[in-house]
């Protein structure tokens, strides 16, 4: 493959971007329902 | 139905369950809605991008001129797209926070602000990654890139803004405004390449013309942009239910620490 | 009116002065705007000698010469816009997709005699994605001589069939 050290930075931001966030996300989400579980537990369902 | 009964305000206080838009405005018919749908829009945004990943770097042929290097076509276009697509979301919910005082539309500008000038970002880096080698250049100041570094610093200021004040009702009026403000760079970025003569190409998918885009090169495409659109919506939503509980954590915390104030006043 | 009307009216009379000013600024700004000048537009619009600017157009079939001067790669090449052509001066590594029948940009000055003397020669790559087999089957049957400018329409090639070739 040629450009290899083009390709490579481009698909490496990208994942570590997309990945970053989901799990950012997913965490606070997780975070936010403990806290609300234990706060409030009628609130969820 | 026209627009005046369809968006008639809710009877009763707000949260009290409304008709039509105010809906969605109930956080627990919100929270159950998209906890329903997130698992779905995850799965397409992974399968979905994986198929794209491994055709696009694996099977899909290279450009005659620039090799391999046009396989970051991939994912700088996808990039593109959702930095354009969550701009005009954060207008929508800027229209739908200042007209209809939509209470989740606030909270969704707030969350989608980041994921998208993250994904401006993602634009920009491969954009030059790719330019470096082909143009010969990092970057230049030409109208595309130019309108697009723009609309990066208006998702900065819309960040920033929505963030920036104690009440926080006010930083999500003047994030919405800036929003609406900023949403005039949408056209200009899109034309751009057609209105003024630019270092950046044309668009290679057009509605009216066949895509200049060999088919074998182009199908990788669609899965790829198919994945990272469902991983944006994905993400987003997420941030939005976090911050839809957050806010209900807050408020109950308050209530407690009022009721516990004026127990003890009643106390002493 | 509903206090709902007046907020969407009032967005809509905003939205409206926005766009305005935005449209009327860029539309005063439009040369500035624009990244190059083409060779037919220096005749009417020259930007007198010693002052720099960005020349754009496509280099023309059969005019690069290179030679090495000092150790230094040198090229002259004649950059048209199909009307007009302009000789430029480079001396400098070119970028990997120059080559006749390309697309270039180049920021320099223009000499007394008219020629171009460029500081910086950038390659613009036009719309077209096409693989290696598919570029030589159009430049085999005729189709297309990639030293002559643009491809054909994209709707004669874009599903075109060609063996693999090895290598």
């Amino acid at each position: 493959m040629t450009h290899l050290t083009y390709i490579i930075p481009a698909y490496a931001i990208a994942v570590l971007l997309a990945g970053g966030f989901a799990v950012d996300a997913w965490l606070r989400m997780g975070r936010a329902r403990r806290k609300l579980a234990a706060i409030d537990p009628r609130f969820m369902r | 139905m026209d627009a005046s009964t369809e968006f008639a305000p809710p009877p009763g206080p707000l949260p009290g369950g409304g008709r039509n838009l105010h809906r969605f405005a109930n956080p627990g018919r919100f929270l159950r809605l998209s906890g329903r749908v997130l698992p779905w829009v995850s799965a397409i945004a992974l399968i979905a991008t994986a198929i794209g990943l491994v055709w696009g770097l694996g099977f899909a042929p290279a450009d005659w001129q620039q090799g391999d290097s046009s396989r970051i076509m991939y994912i700088h276009v996808p990039a593109a797209m959702l930095s354009y697509m969550g701009y005009g979301s954060l207008a929508l919910c800027a229209v739908l926070s200042l007209v209809w005082r939509h209470p989740l539309a606030d909270l969704a500008a707030a969350e989608i602000g980041p994921v998208g000038a993250a994904a401006t970002a993602l634009c920009l880096a491969t954009g030059s990654l790719w330019g470096k080698p082909m143009w010969g250049a990092w970057w230049v100041w030409d109208a595309r890139l130019t309108s697009v570094l723009v609309l990066f610093f208006l998702y900065l200021g819309q960040i920033a803004l929505v963030r920036a004040f104690d009440d926080p009702q006010r930083g999500y009026r003047a994030g919405a405004i800036l929003a609406l403000v900023g949403a005039v760079d949408l056209p200009i970025i899109k034309y751009s390449v057609d209105w003024w003569n630019t270092l950046h190409q044309g668009s290679s998918i057009t509605l009216t013309g066949a895509p200049t885009m060999y088919v074998g090169i182009l199908y990788p495409l669609i899965p790829m942009t198919i994945g990272m659109v469902a991983g944006f919506i994905a993400i987003t939503l997420a941030r939005t239910r976090a911050a839809v509980m957050e806010r209900r954590i807050r408020a109950l915390l308050q209530a407690r620490a009022r009721t516990e104030a004026v127990g003890q006043e009643a106390a002493i | 009116m509903t206090r709902k009307k007046r907020r969407l009216l009032v967005l809509l009379v905003c939205g409206l002065g926005v766009g305005t000013a935005a449209g009327l600024s860029l539309w005063a700004l439009s040369s500035d705007v624009a990244f190059f000048t083409s060779p037919s537009q220096l005749a009417h619009d020259h930007p007198g000698p010693g002052r720099s600017f960005r020349l754009g157009g496509l280099v023309e079939a059969g005019s690069v010469q290179r030679t090495n001067e000092g150790g230094k790669p040198t090229a002259s090449f004649r950059v048209t816009d199909g009307n007009t052509a302009v000789v430029v001066h480079y001396s400098g590594i070119l970028p990997d997709l120059f080559r006749e029948g390309q697309g270039v940009v180049s920021l320099g000055t223009l000499a007394p005699d008219g020629s171009f003397t460029a500081q910086e020669v950038l390659a613009k790559h036009d719309e077209t994605y096409m693989p290696k087999e598919v570029a030589e089957a159009l430049k085999k049957s005729g189709h297309w001589n990639p030293e002559q400018g643009a491809p054909p329409p994209a709707s004669t090639w874009n599903t075109l069939t060609v063996k693999k070739t090895g290598g």
